[in-house]
């Protein structure tokens, strides 16, 4: 009986071994190498941006007089770490004021609203190895002193070392 | 000197002939070498965009059972996402792509591999390379280097 134990208890420890390893015929292989190069993706949606200051904008016995635009976003991607987008303007000499605000970034902090010049300044920081989105808040400011006239800018955002 | 150039081609022919021989006896093979995919594009607000590869081919032999093949994979420090599919099979169906990660235990590749039919099979390698922009790139983290193996067993 207990001879008859031991050799069941010994098939039924086999039993699992062989269901383990099949009939193997072969095998071959290979390598294969994935190398992920240094991607930066910038765009802009929602095209120009027109920011006009009329007899709407002013308010009796002020000087100042201000625009408001949150119609446009801007998209990003990199895949590198530590980076942030700074912003620019093309018009070195601006007769008004243009500000920029990112709005409600996805990832990343945006920075203080910043008044464009043809210098960077940061618009959002720490974005490194991120995809994200905010909405851009222009605001034009002109003084009634200033009179009348047009700026325009075009405005360049770039994805660069933190 | 006649005696010791006929005895080296009789080396040569020998040593040729094992080699075909270990050729014709392969039961299973990849054909192609090995690959190199690089992530090279990507669009903001979303990811990079995917890279595929359909260079190298397995070729492997019918058996008197109904075999299927396996793929395994090891990739220390893998950071970034690769696949594979069969496509353009002879015979055998088809498993799912299969997501390749270090460590994977063997995964069915290729289903109910007849016994009848040609001798030798084949089947194109479907690589699929990805990565978000989250996970990085190589020149800050270094490539993924995957050794994959493929595996003709009894099903």
């Amino acid at each position: 009986m207990t001879g008859c134990c031991a050799a069941l208890a010994a098939a039924f420890a086999f039993l699992p071994v062989q269901a383990a390893h099949a009939q193997v015929f072969g095998a071959a292989g290979h390598t294969v190498t994935v190398q992920v190069s240094v991607i930066t993706a910038v765009q802009v949606t929602g095209g120009s941006v027109n920011l006009n200051i009329s007899s709407a904008n002013v308010v009796a016995g002020q000087d100042q007089m201000t625009a408001v635009d949150q119609s446009t976003s801007l998209l990003w991607g990199t895949n590198s770490s530590g980076r942030k987008i700074s912003v620019s303007t093309s018009l070195a000499a601006p007769k008004f004021t243009l500000k920029l605000l990112a709005l409600n970034p996805t990832q990343g902090t945006a920075a203080a609203e910043v008044t464009l010049s043809a210098s960077a300044h940061d618009l959002l920081l720490n974005v490194g190895r991120s995809t994200g989105s905010c909405t851009l808040r222009y605001t034009g400011v002109a003084l009634a002193s200033q009179g009348t006239g047009n700026d325009v800018h075009v405005i360049t955002f770039t994805v660069q070392a933190q | 000197m006649t005696s010791s150039r006929s005895r080296l081609l009789c080396v040569l022919a020998l040593l040729l002939a094992a080699g075909s021989l270990t050729e014709a006896r392969a039961q299973v093979s990849v054909v192609g070498g090995n690959l190199l995919m690089n992530v090279t594009t990507g669009t903001a607000g979303a990811q990079p965009v995917a890279v595929t590869n359909t260079t190298a081919t397995l070729r492997f032999r019918r058996e008197n059972v109904i075999t299927k093949i396996t793929v395994a994979a090891s990739c220390p420090g893998q950071r970034f996402s690769l696949a594979v599919l069969a496509t353009n099979l002879t015979y055998g169906i088809a498993a799912p792509q299969v997501s390749l990660f270090n460590g994977m235990l063997a995964t069915n590749f290729v289903l109910s591999i007849p016994t009848g039919g040609t001798l030798n099979k084949t089947c194109t390698l479907r690589y699929t390379a990805s990565a978000t922009f989250a996970q990085g790139n190589s020149t800050e983290l270094g490539n993924d280097v995957y050794s994959i193996t493929y595996t003709l067993v009894a099903q």
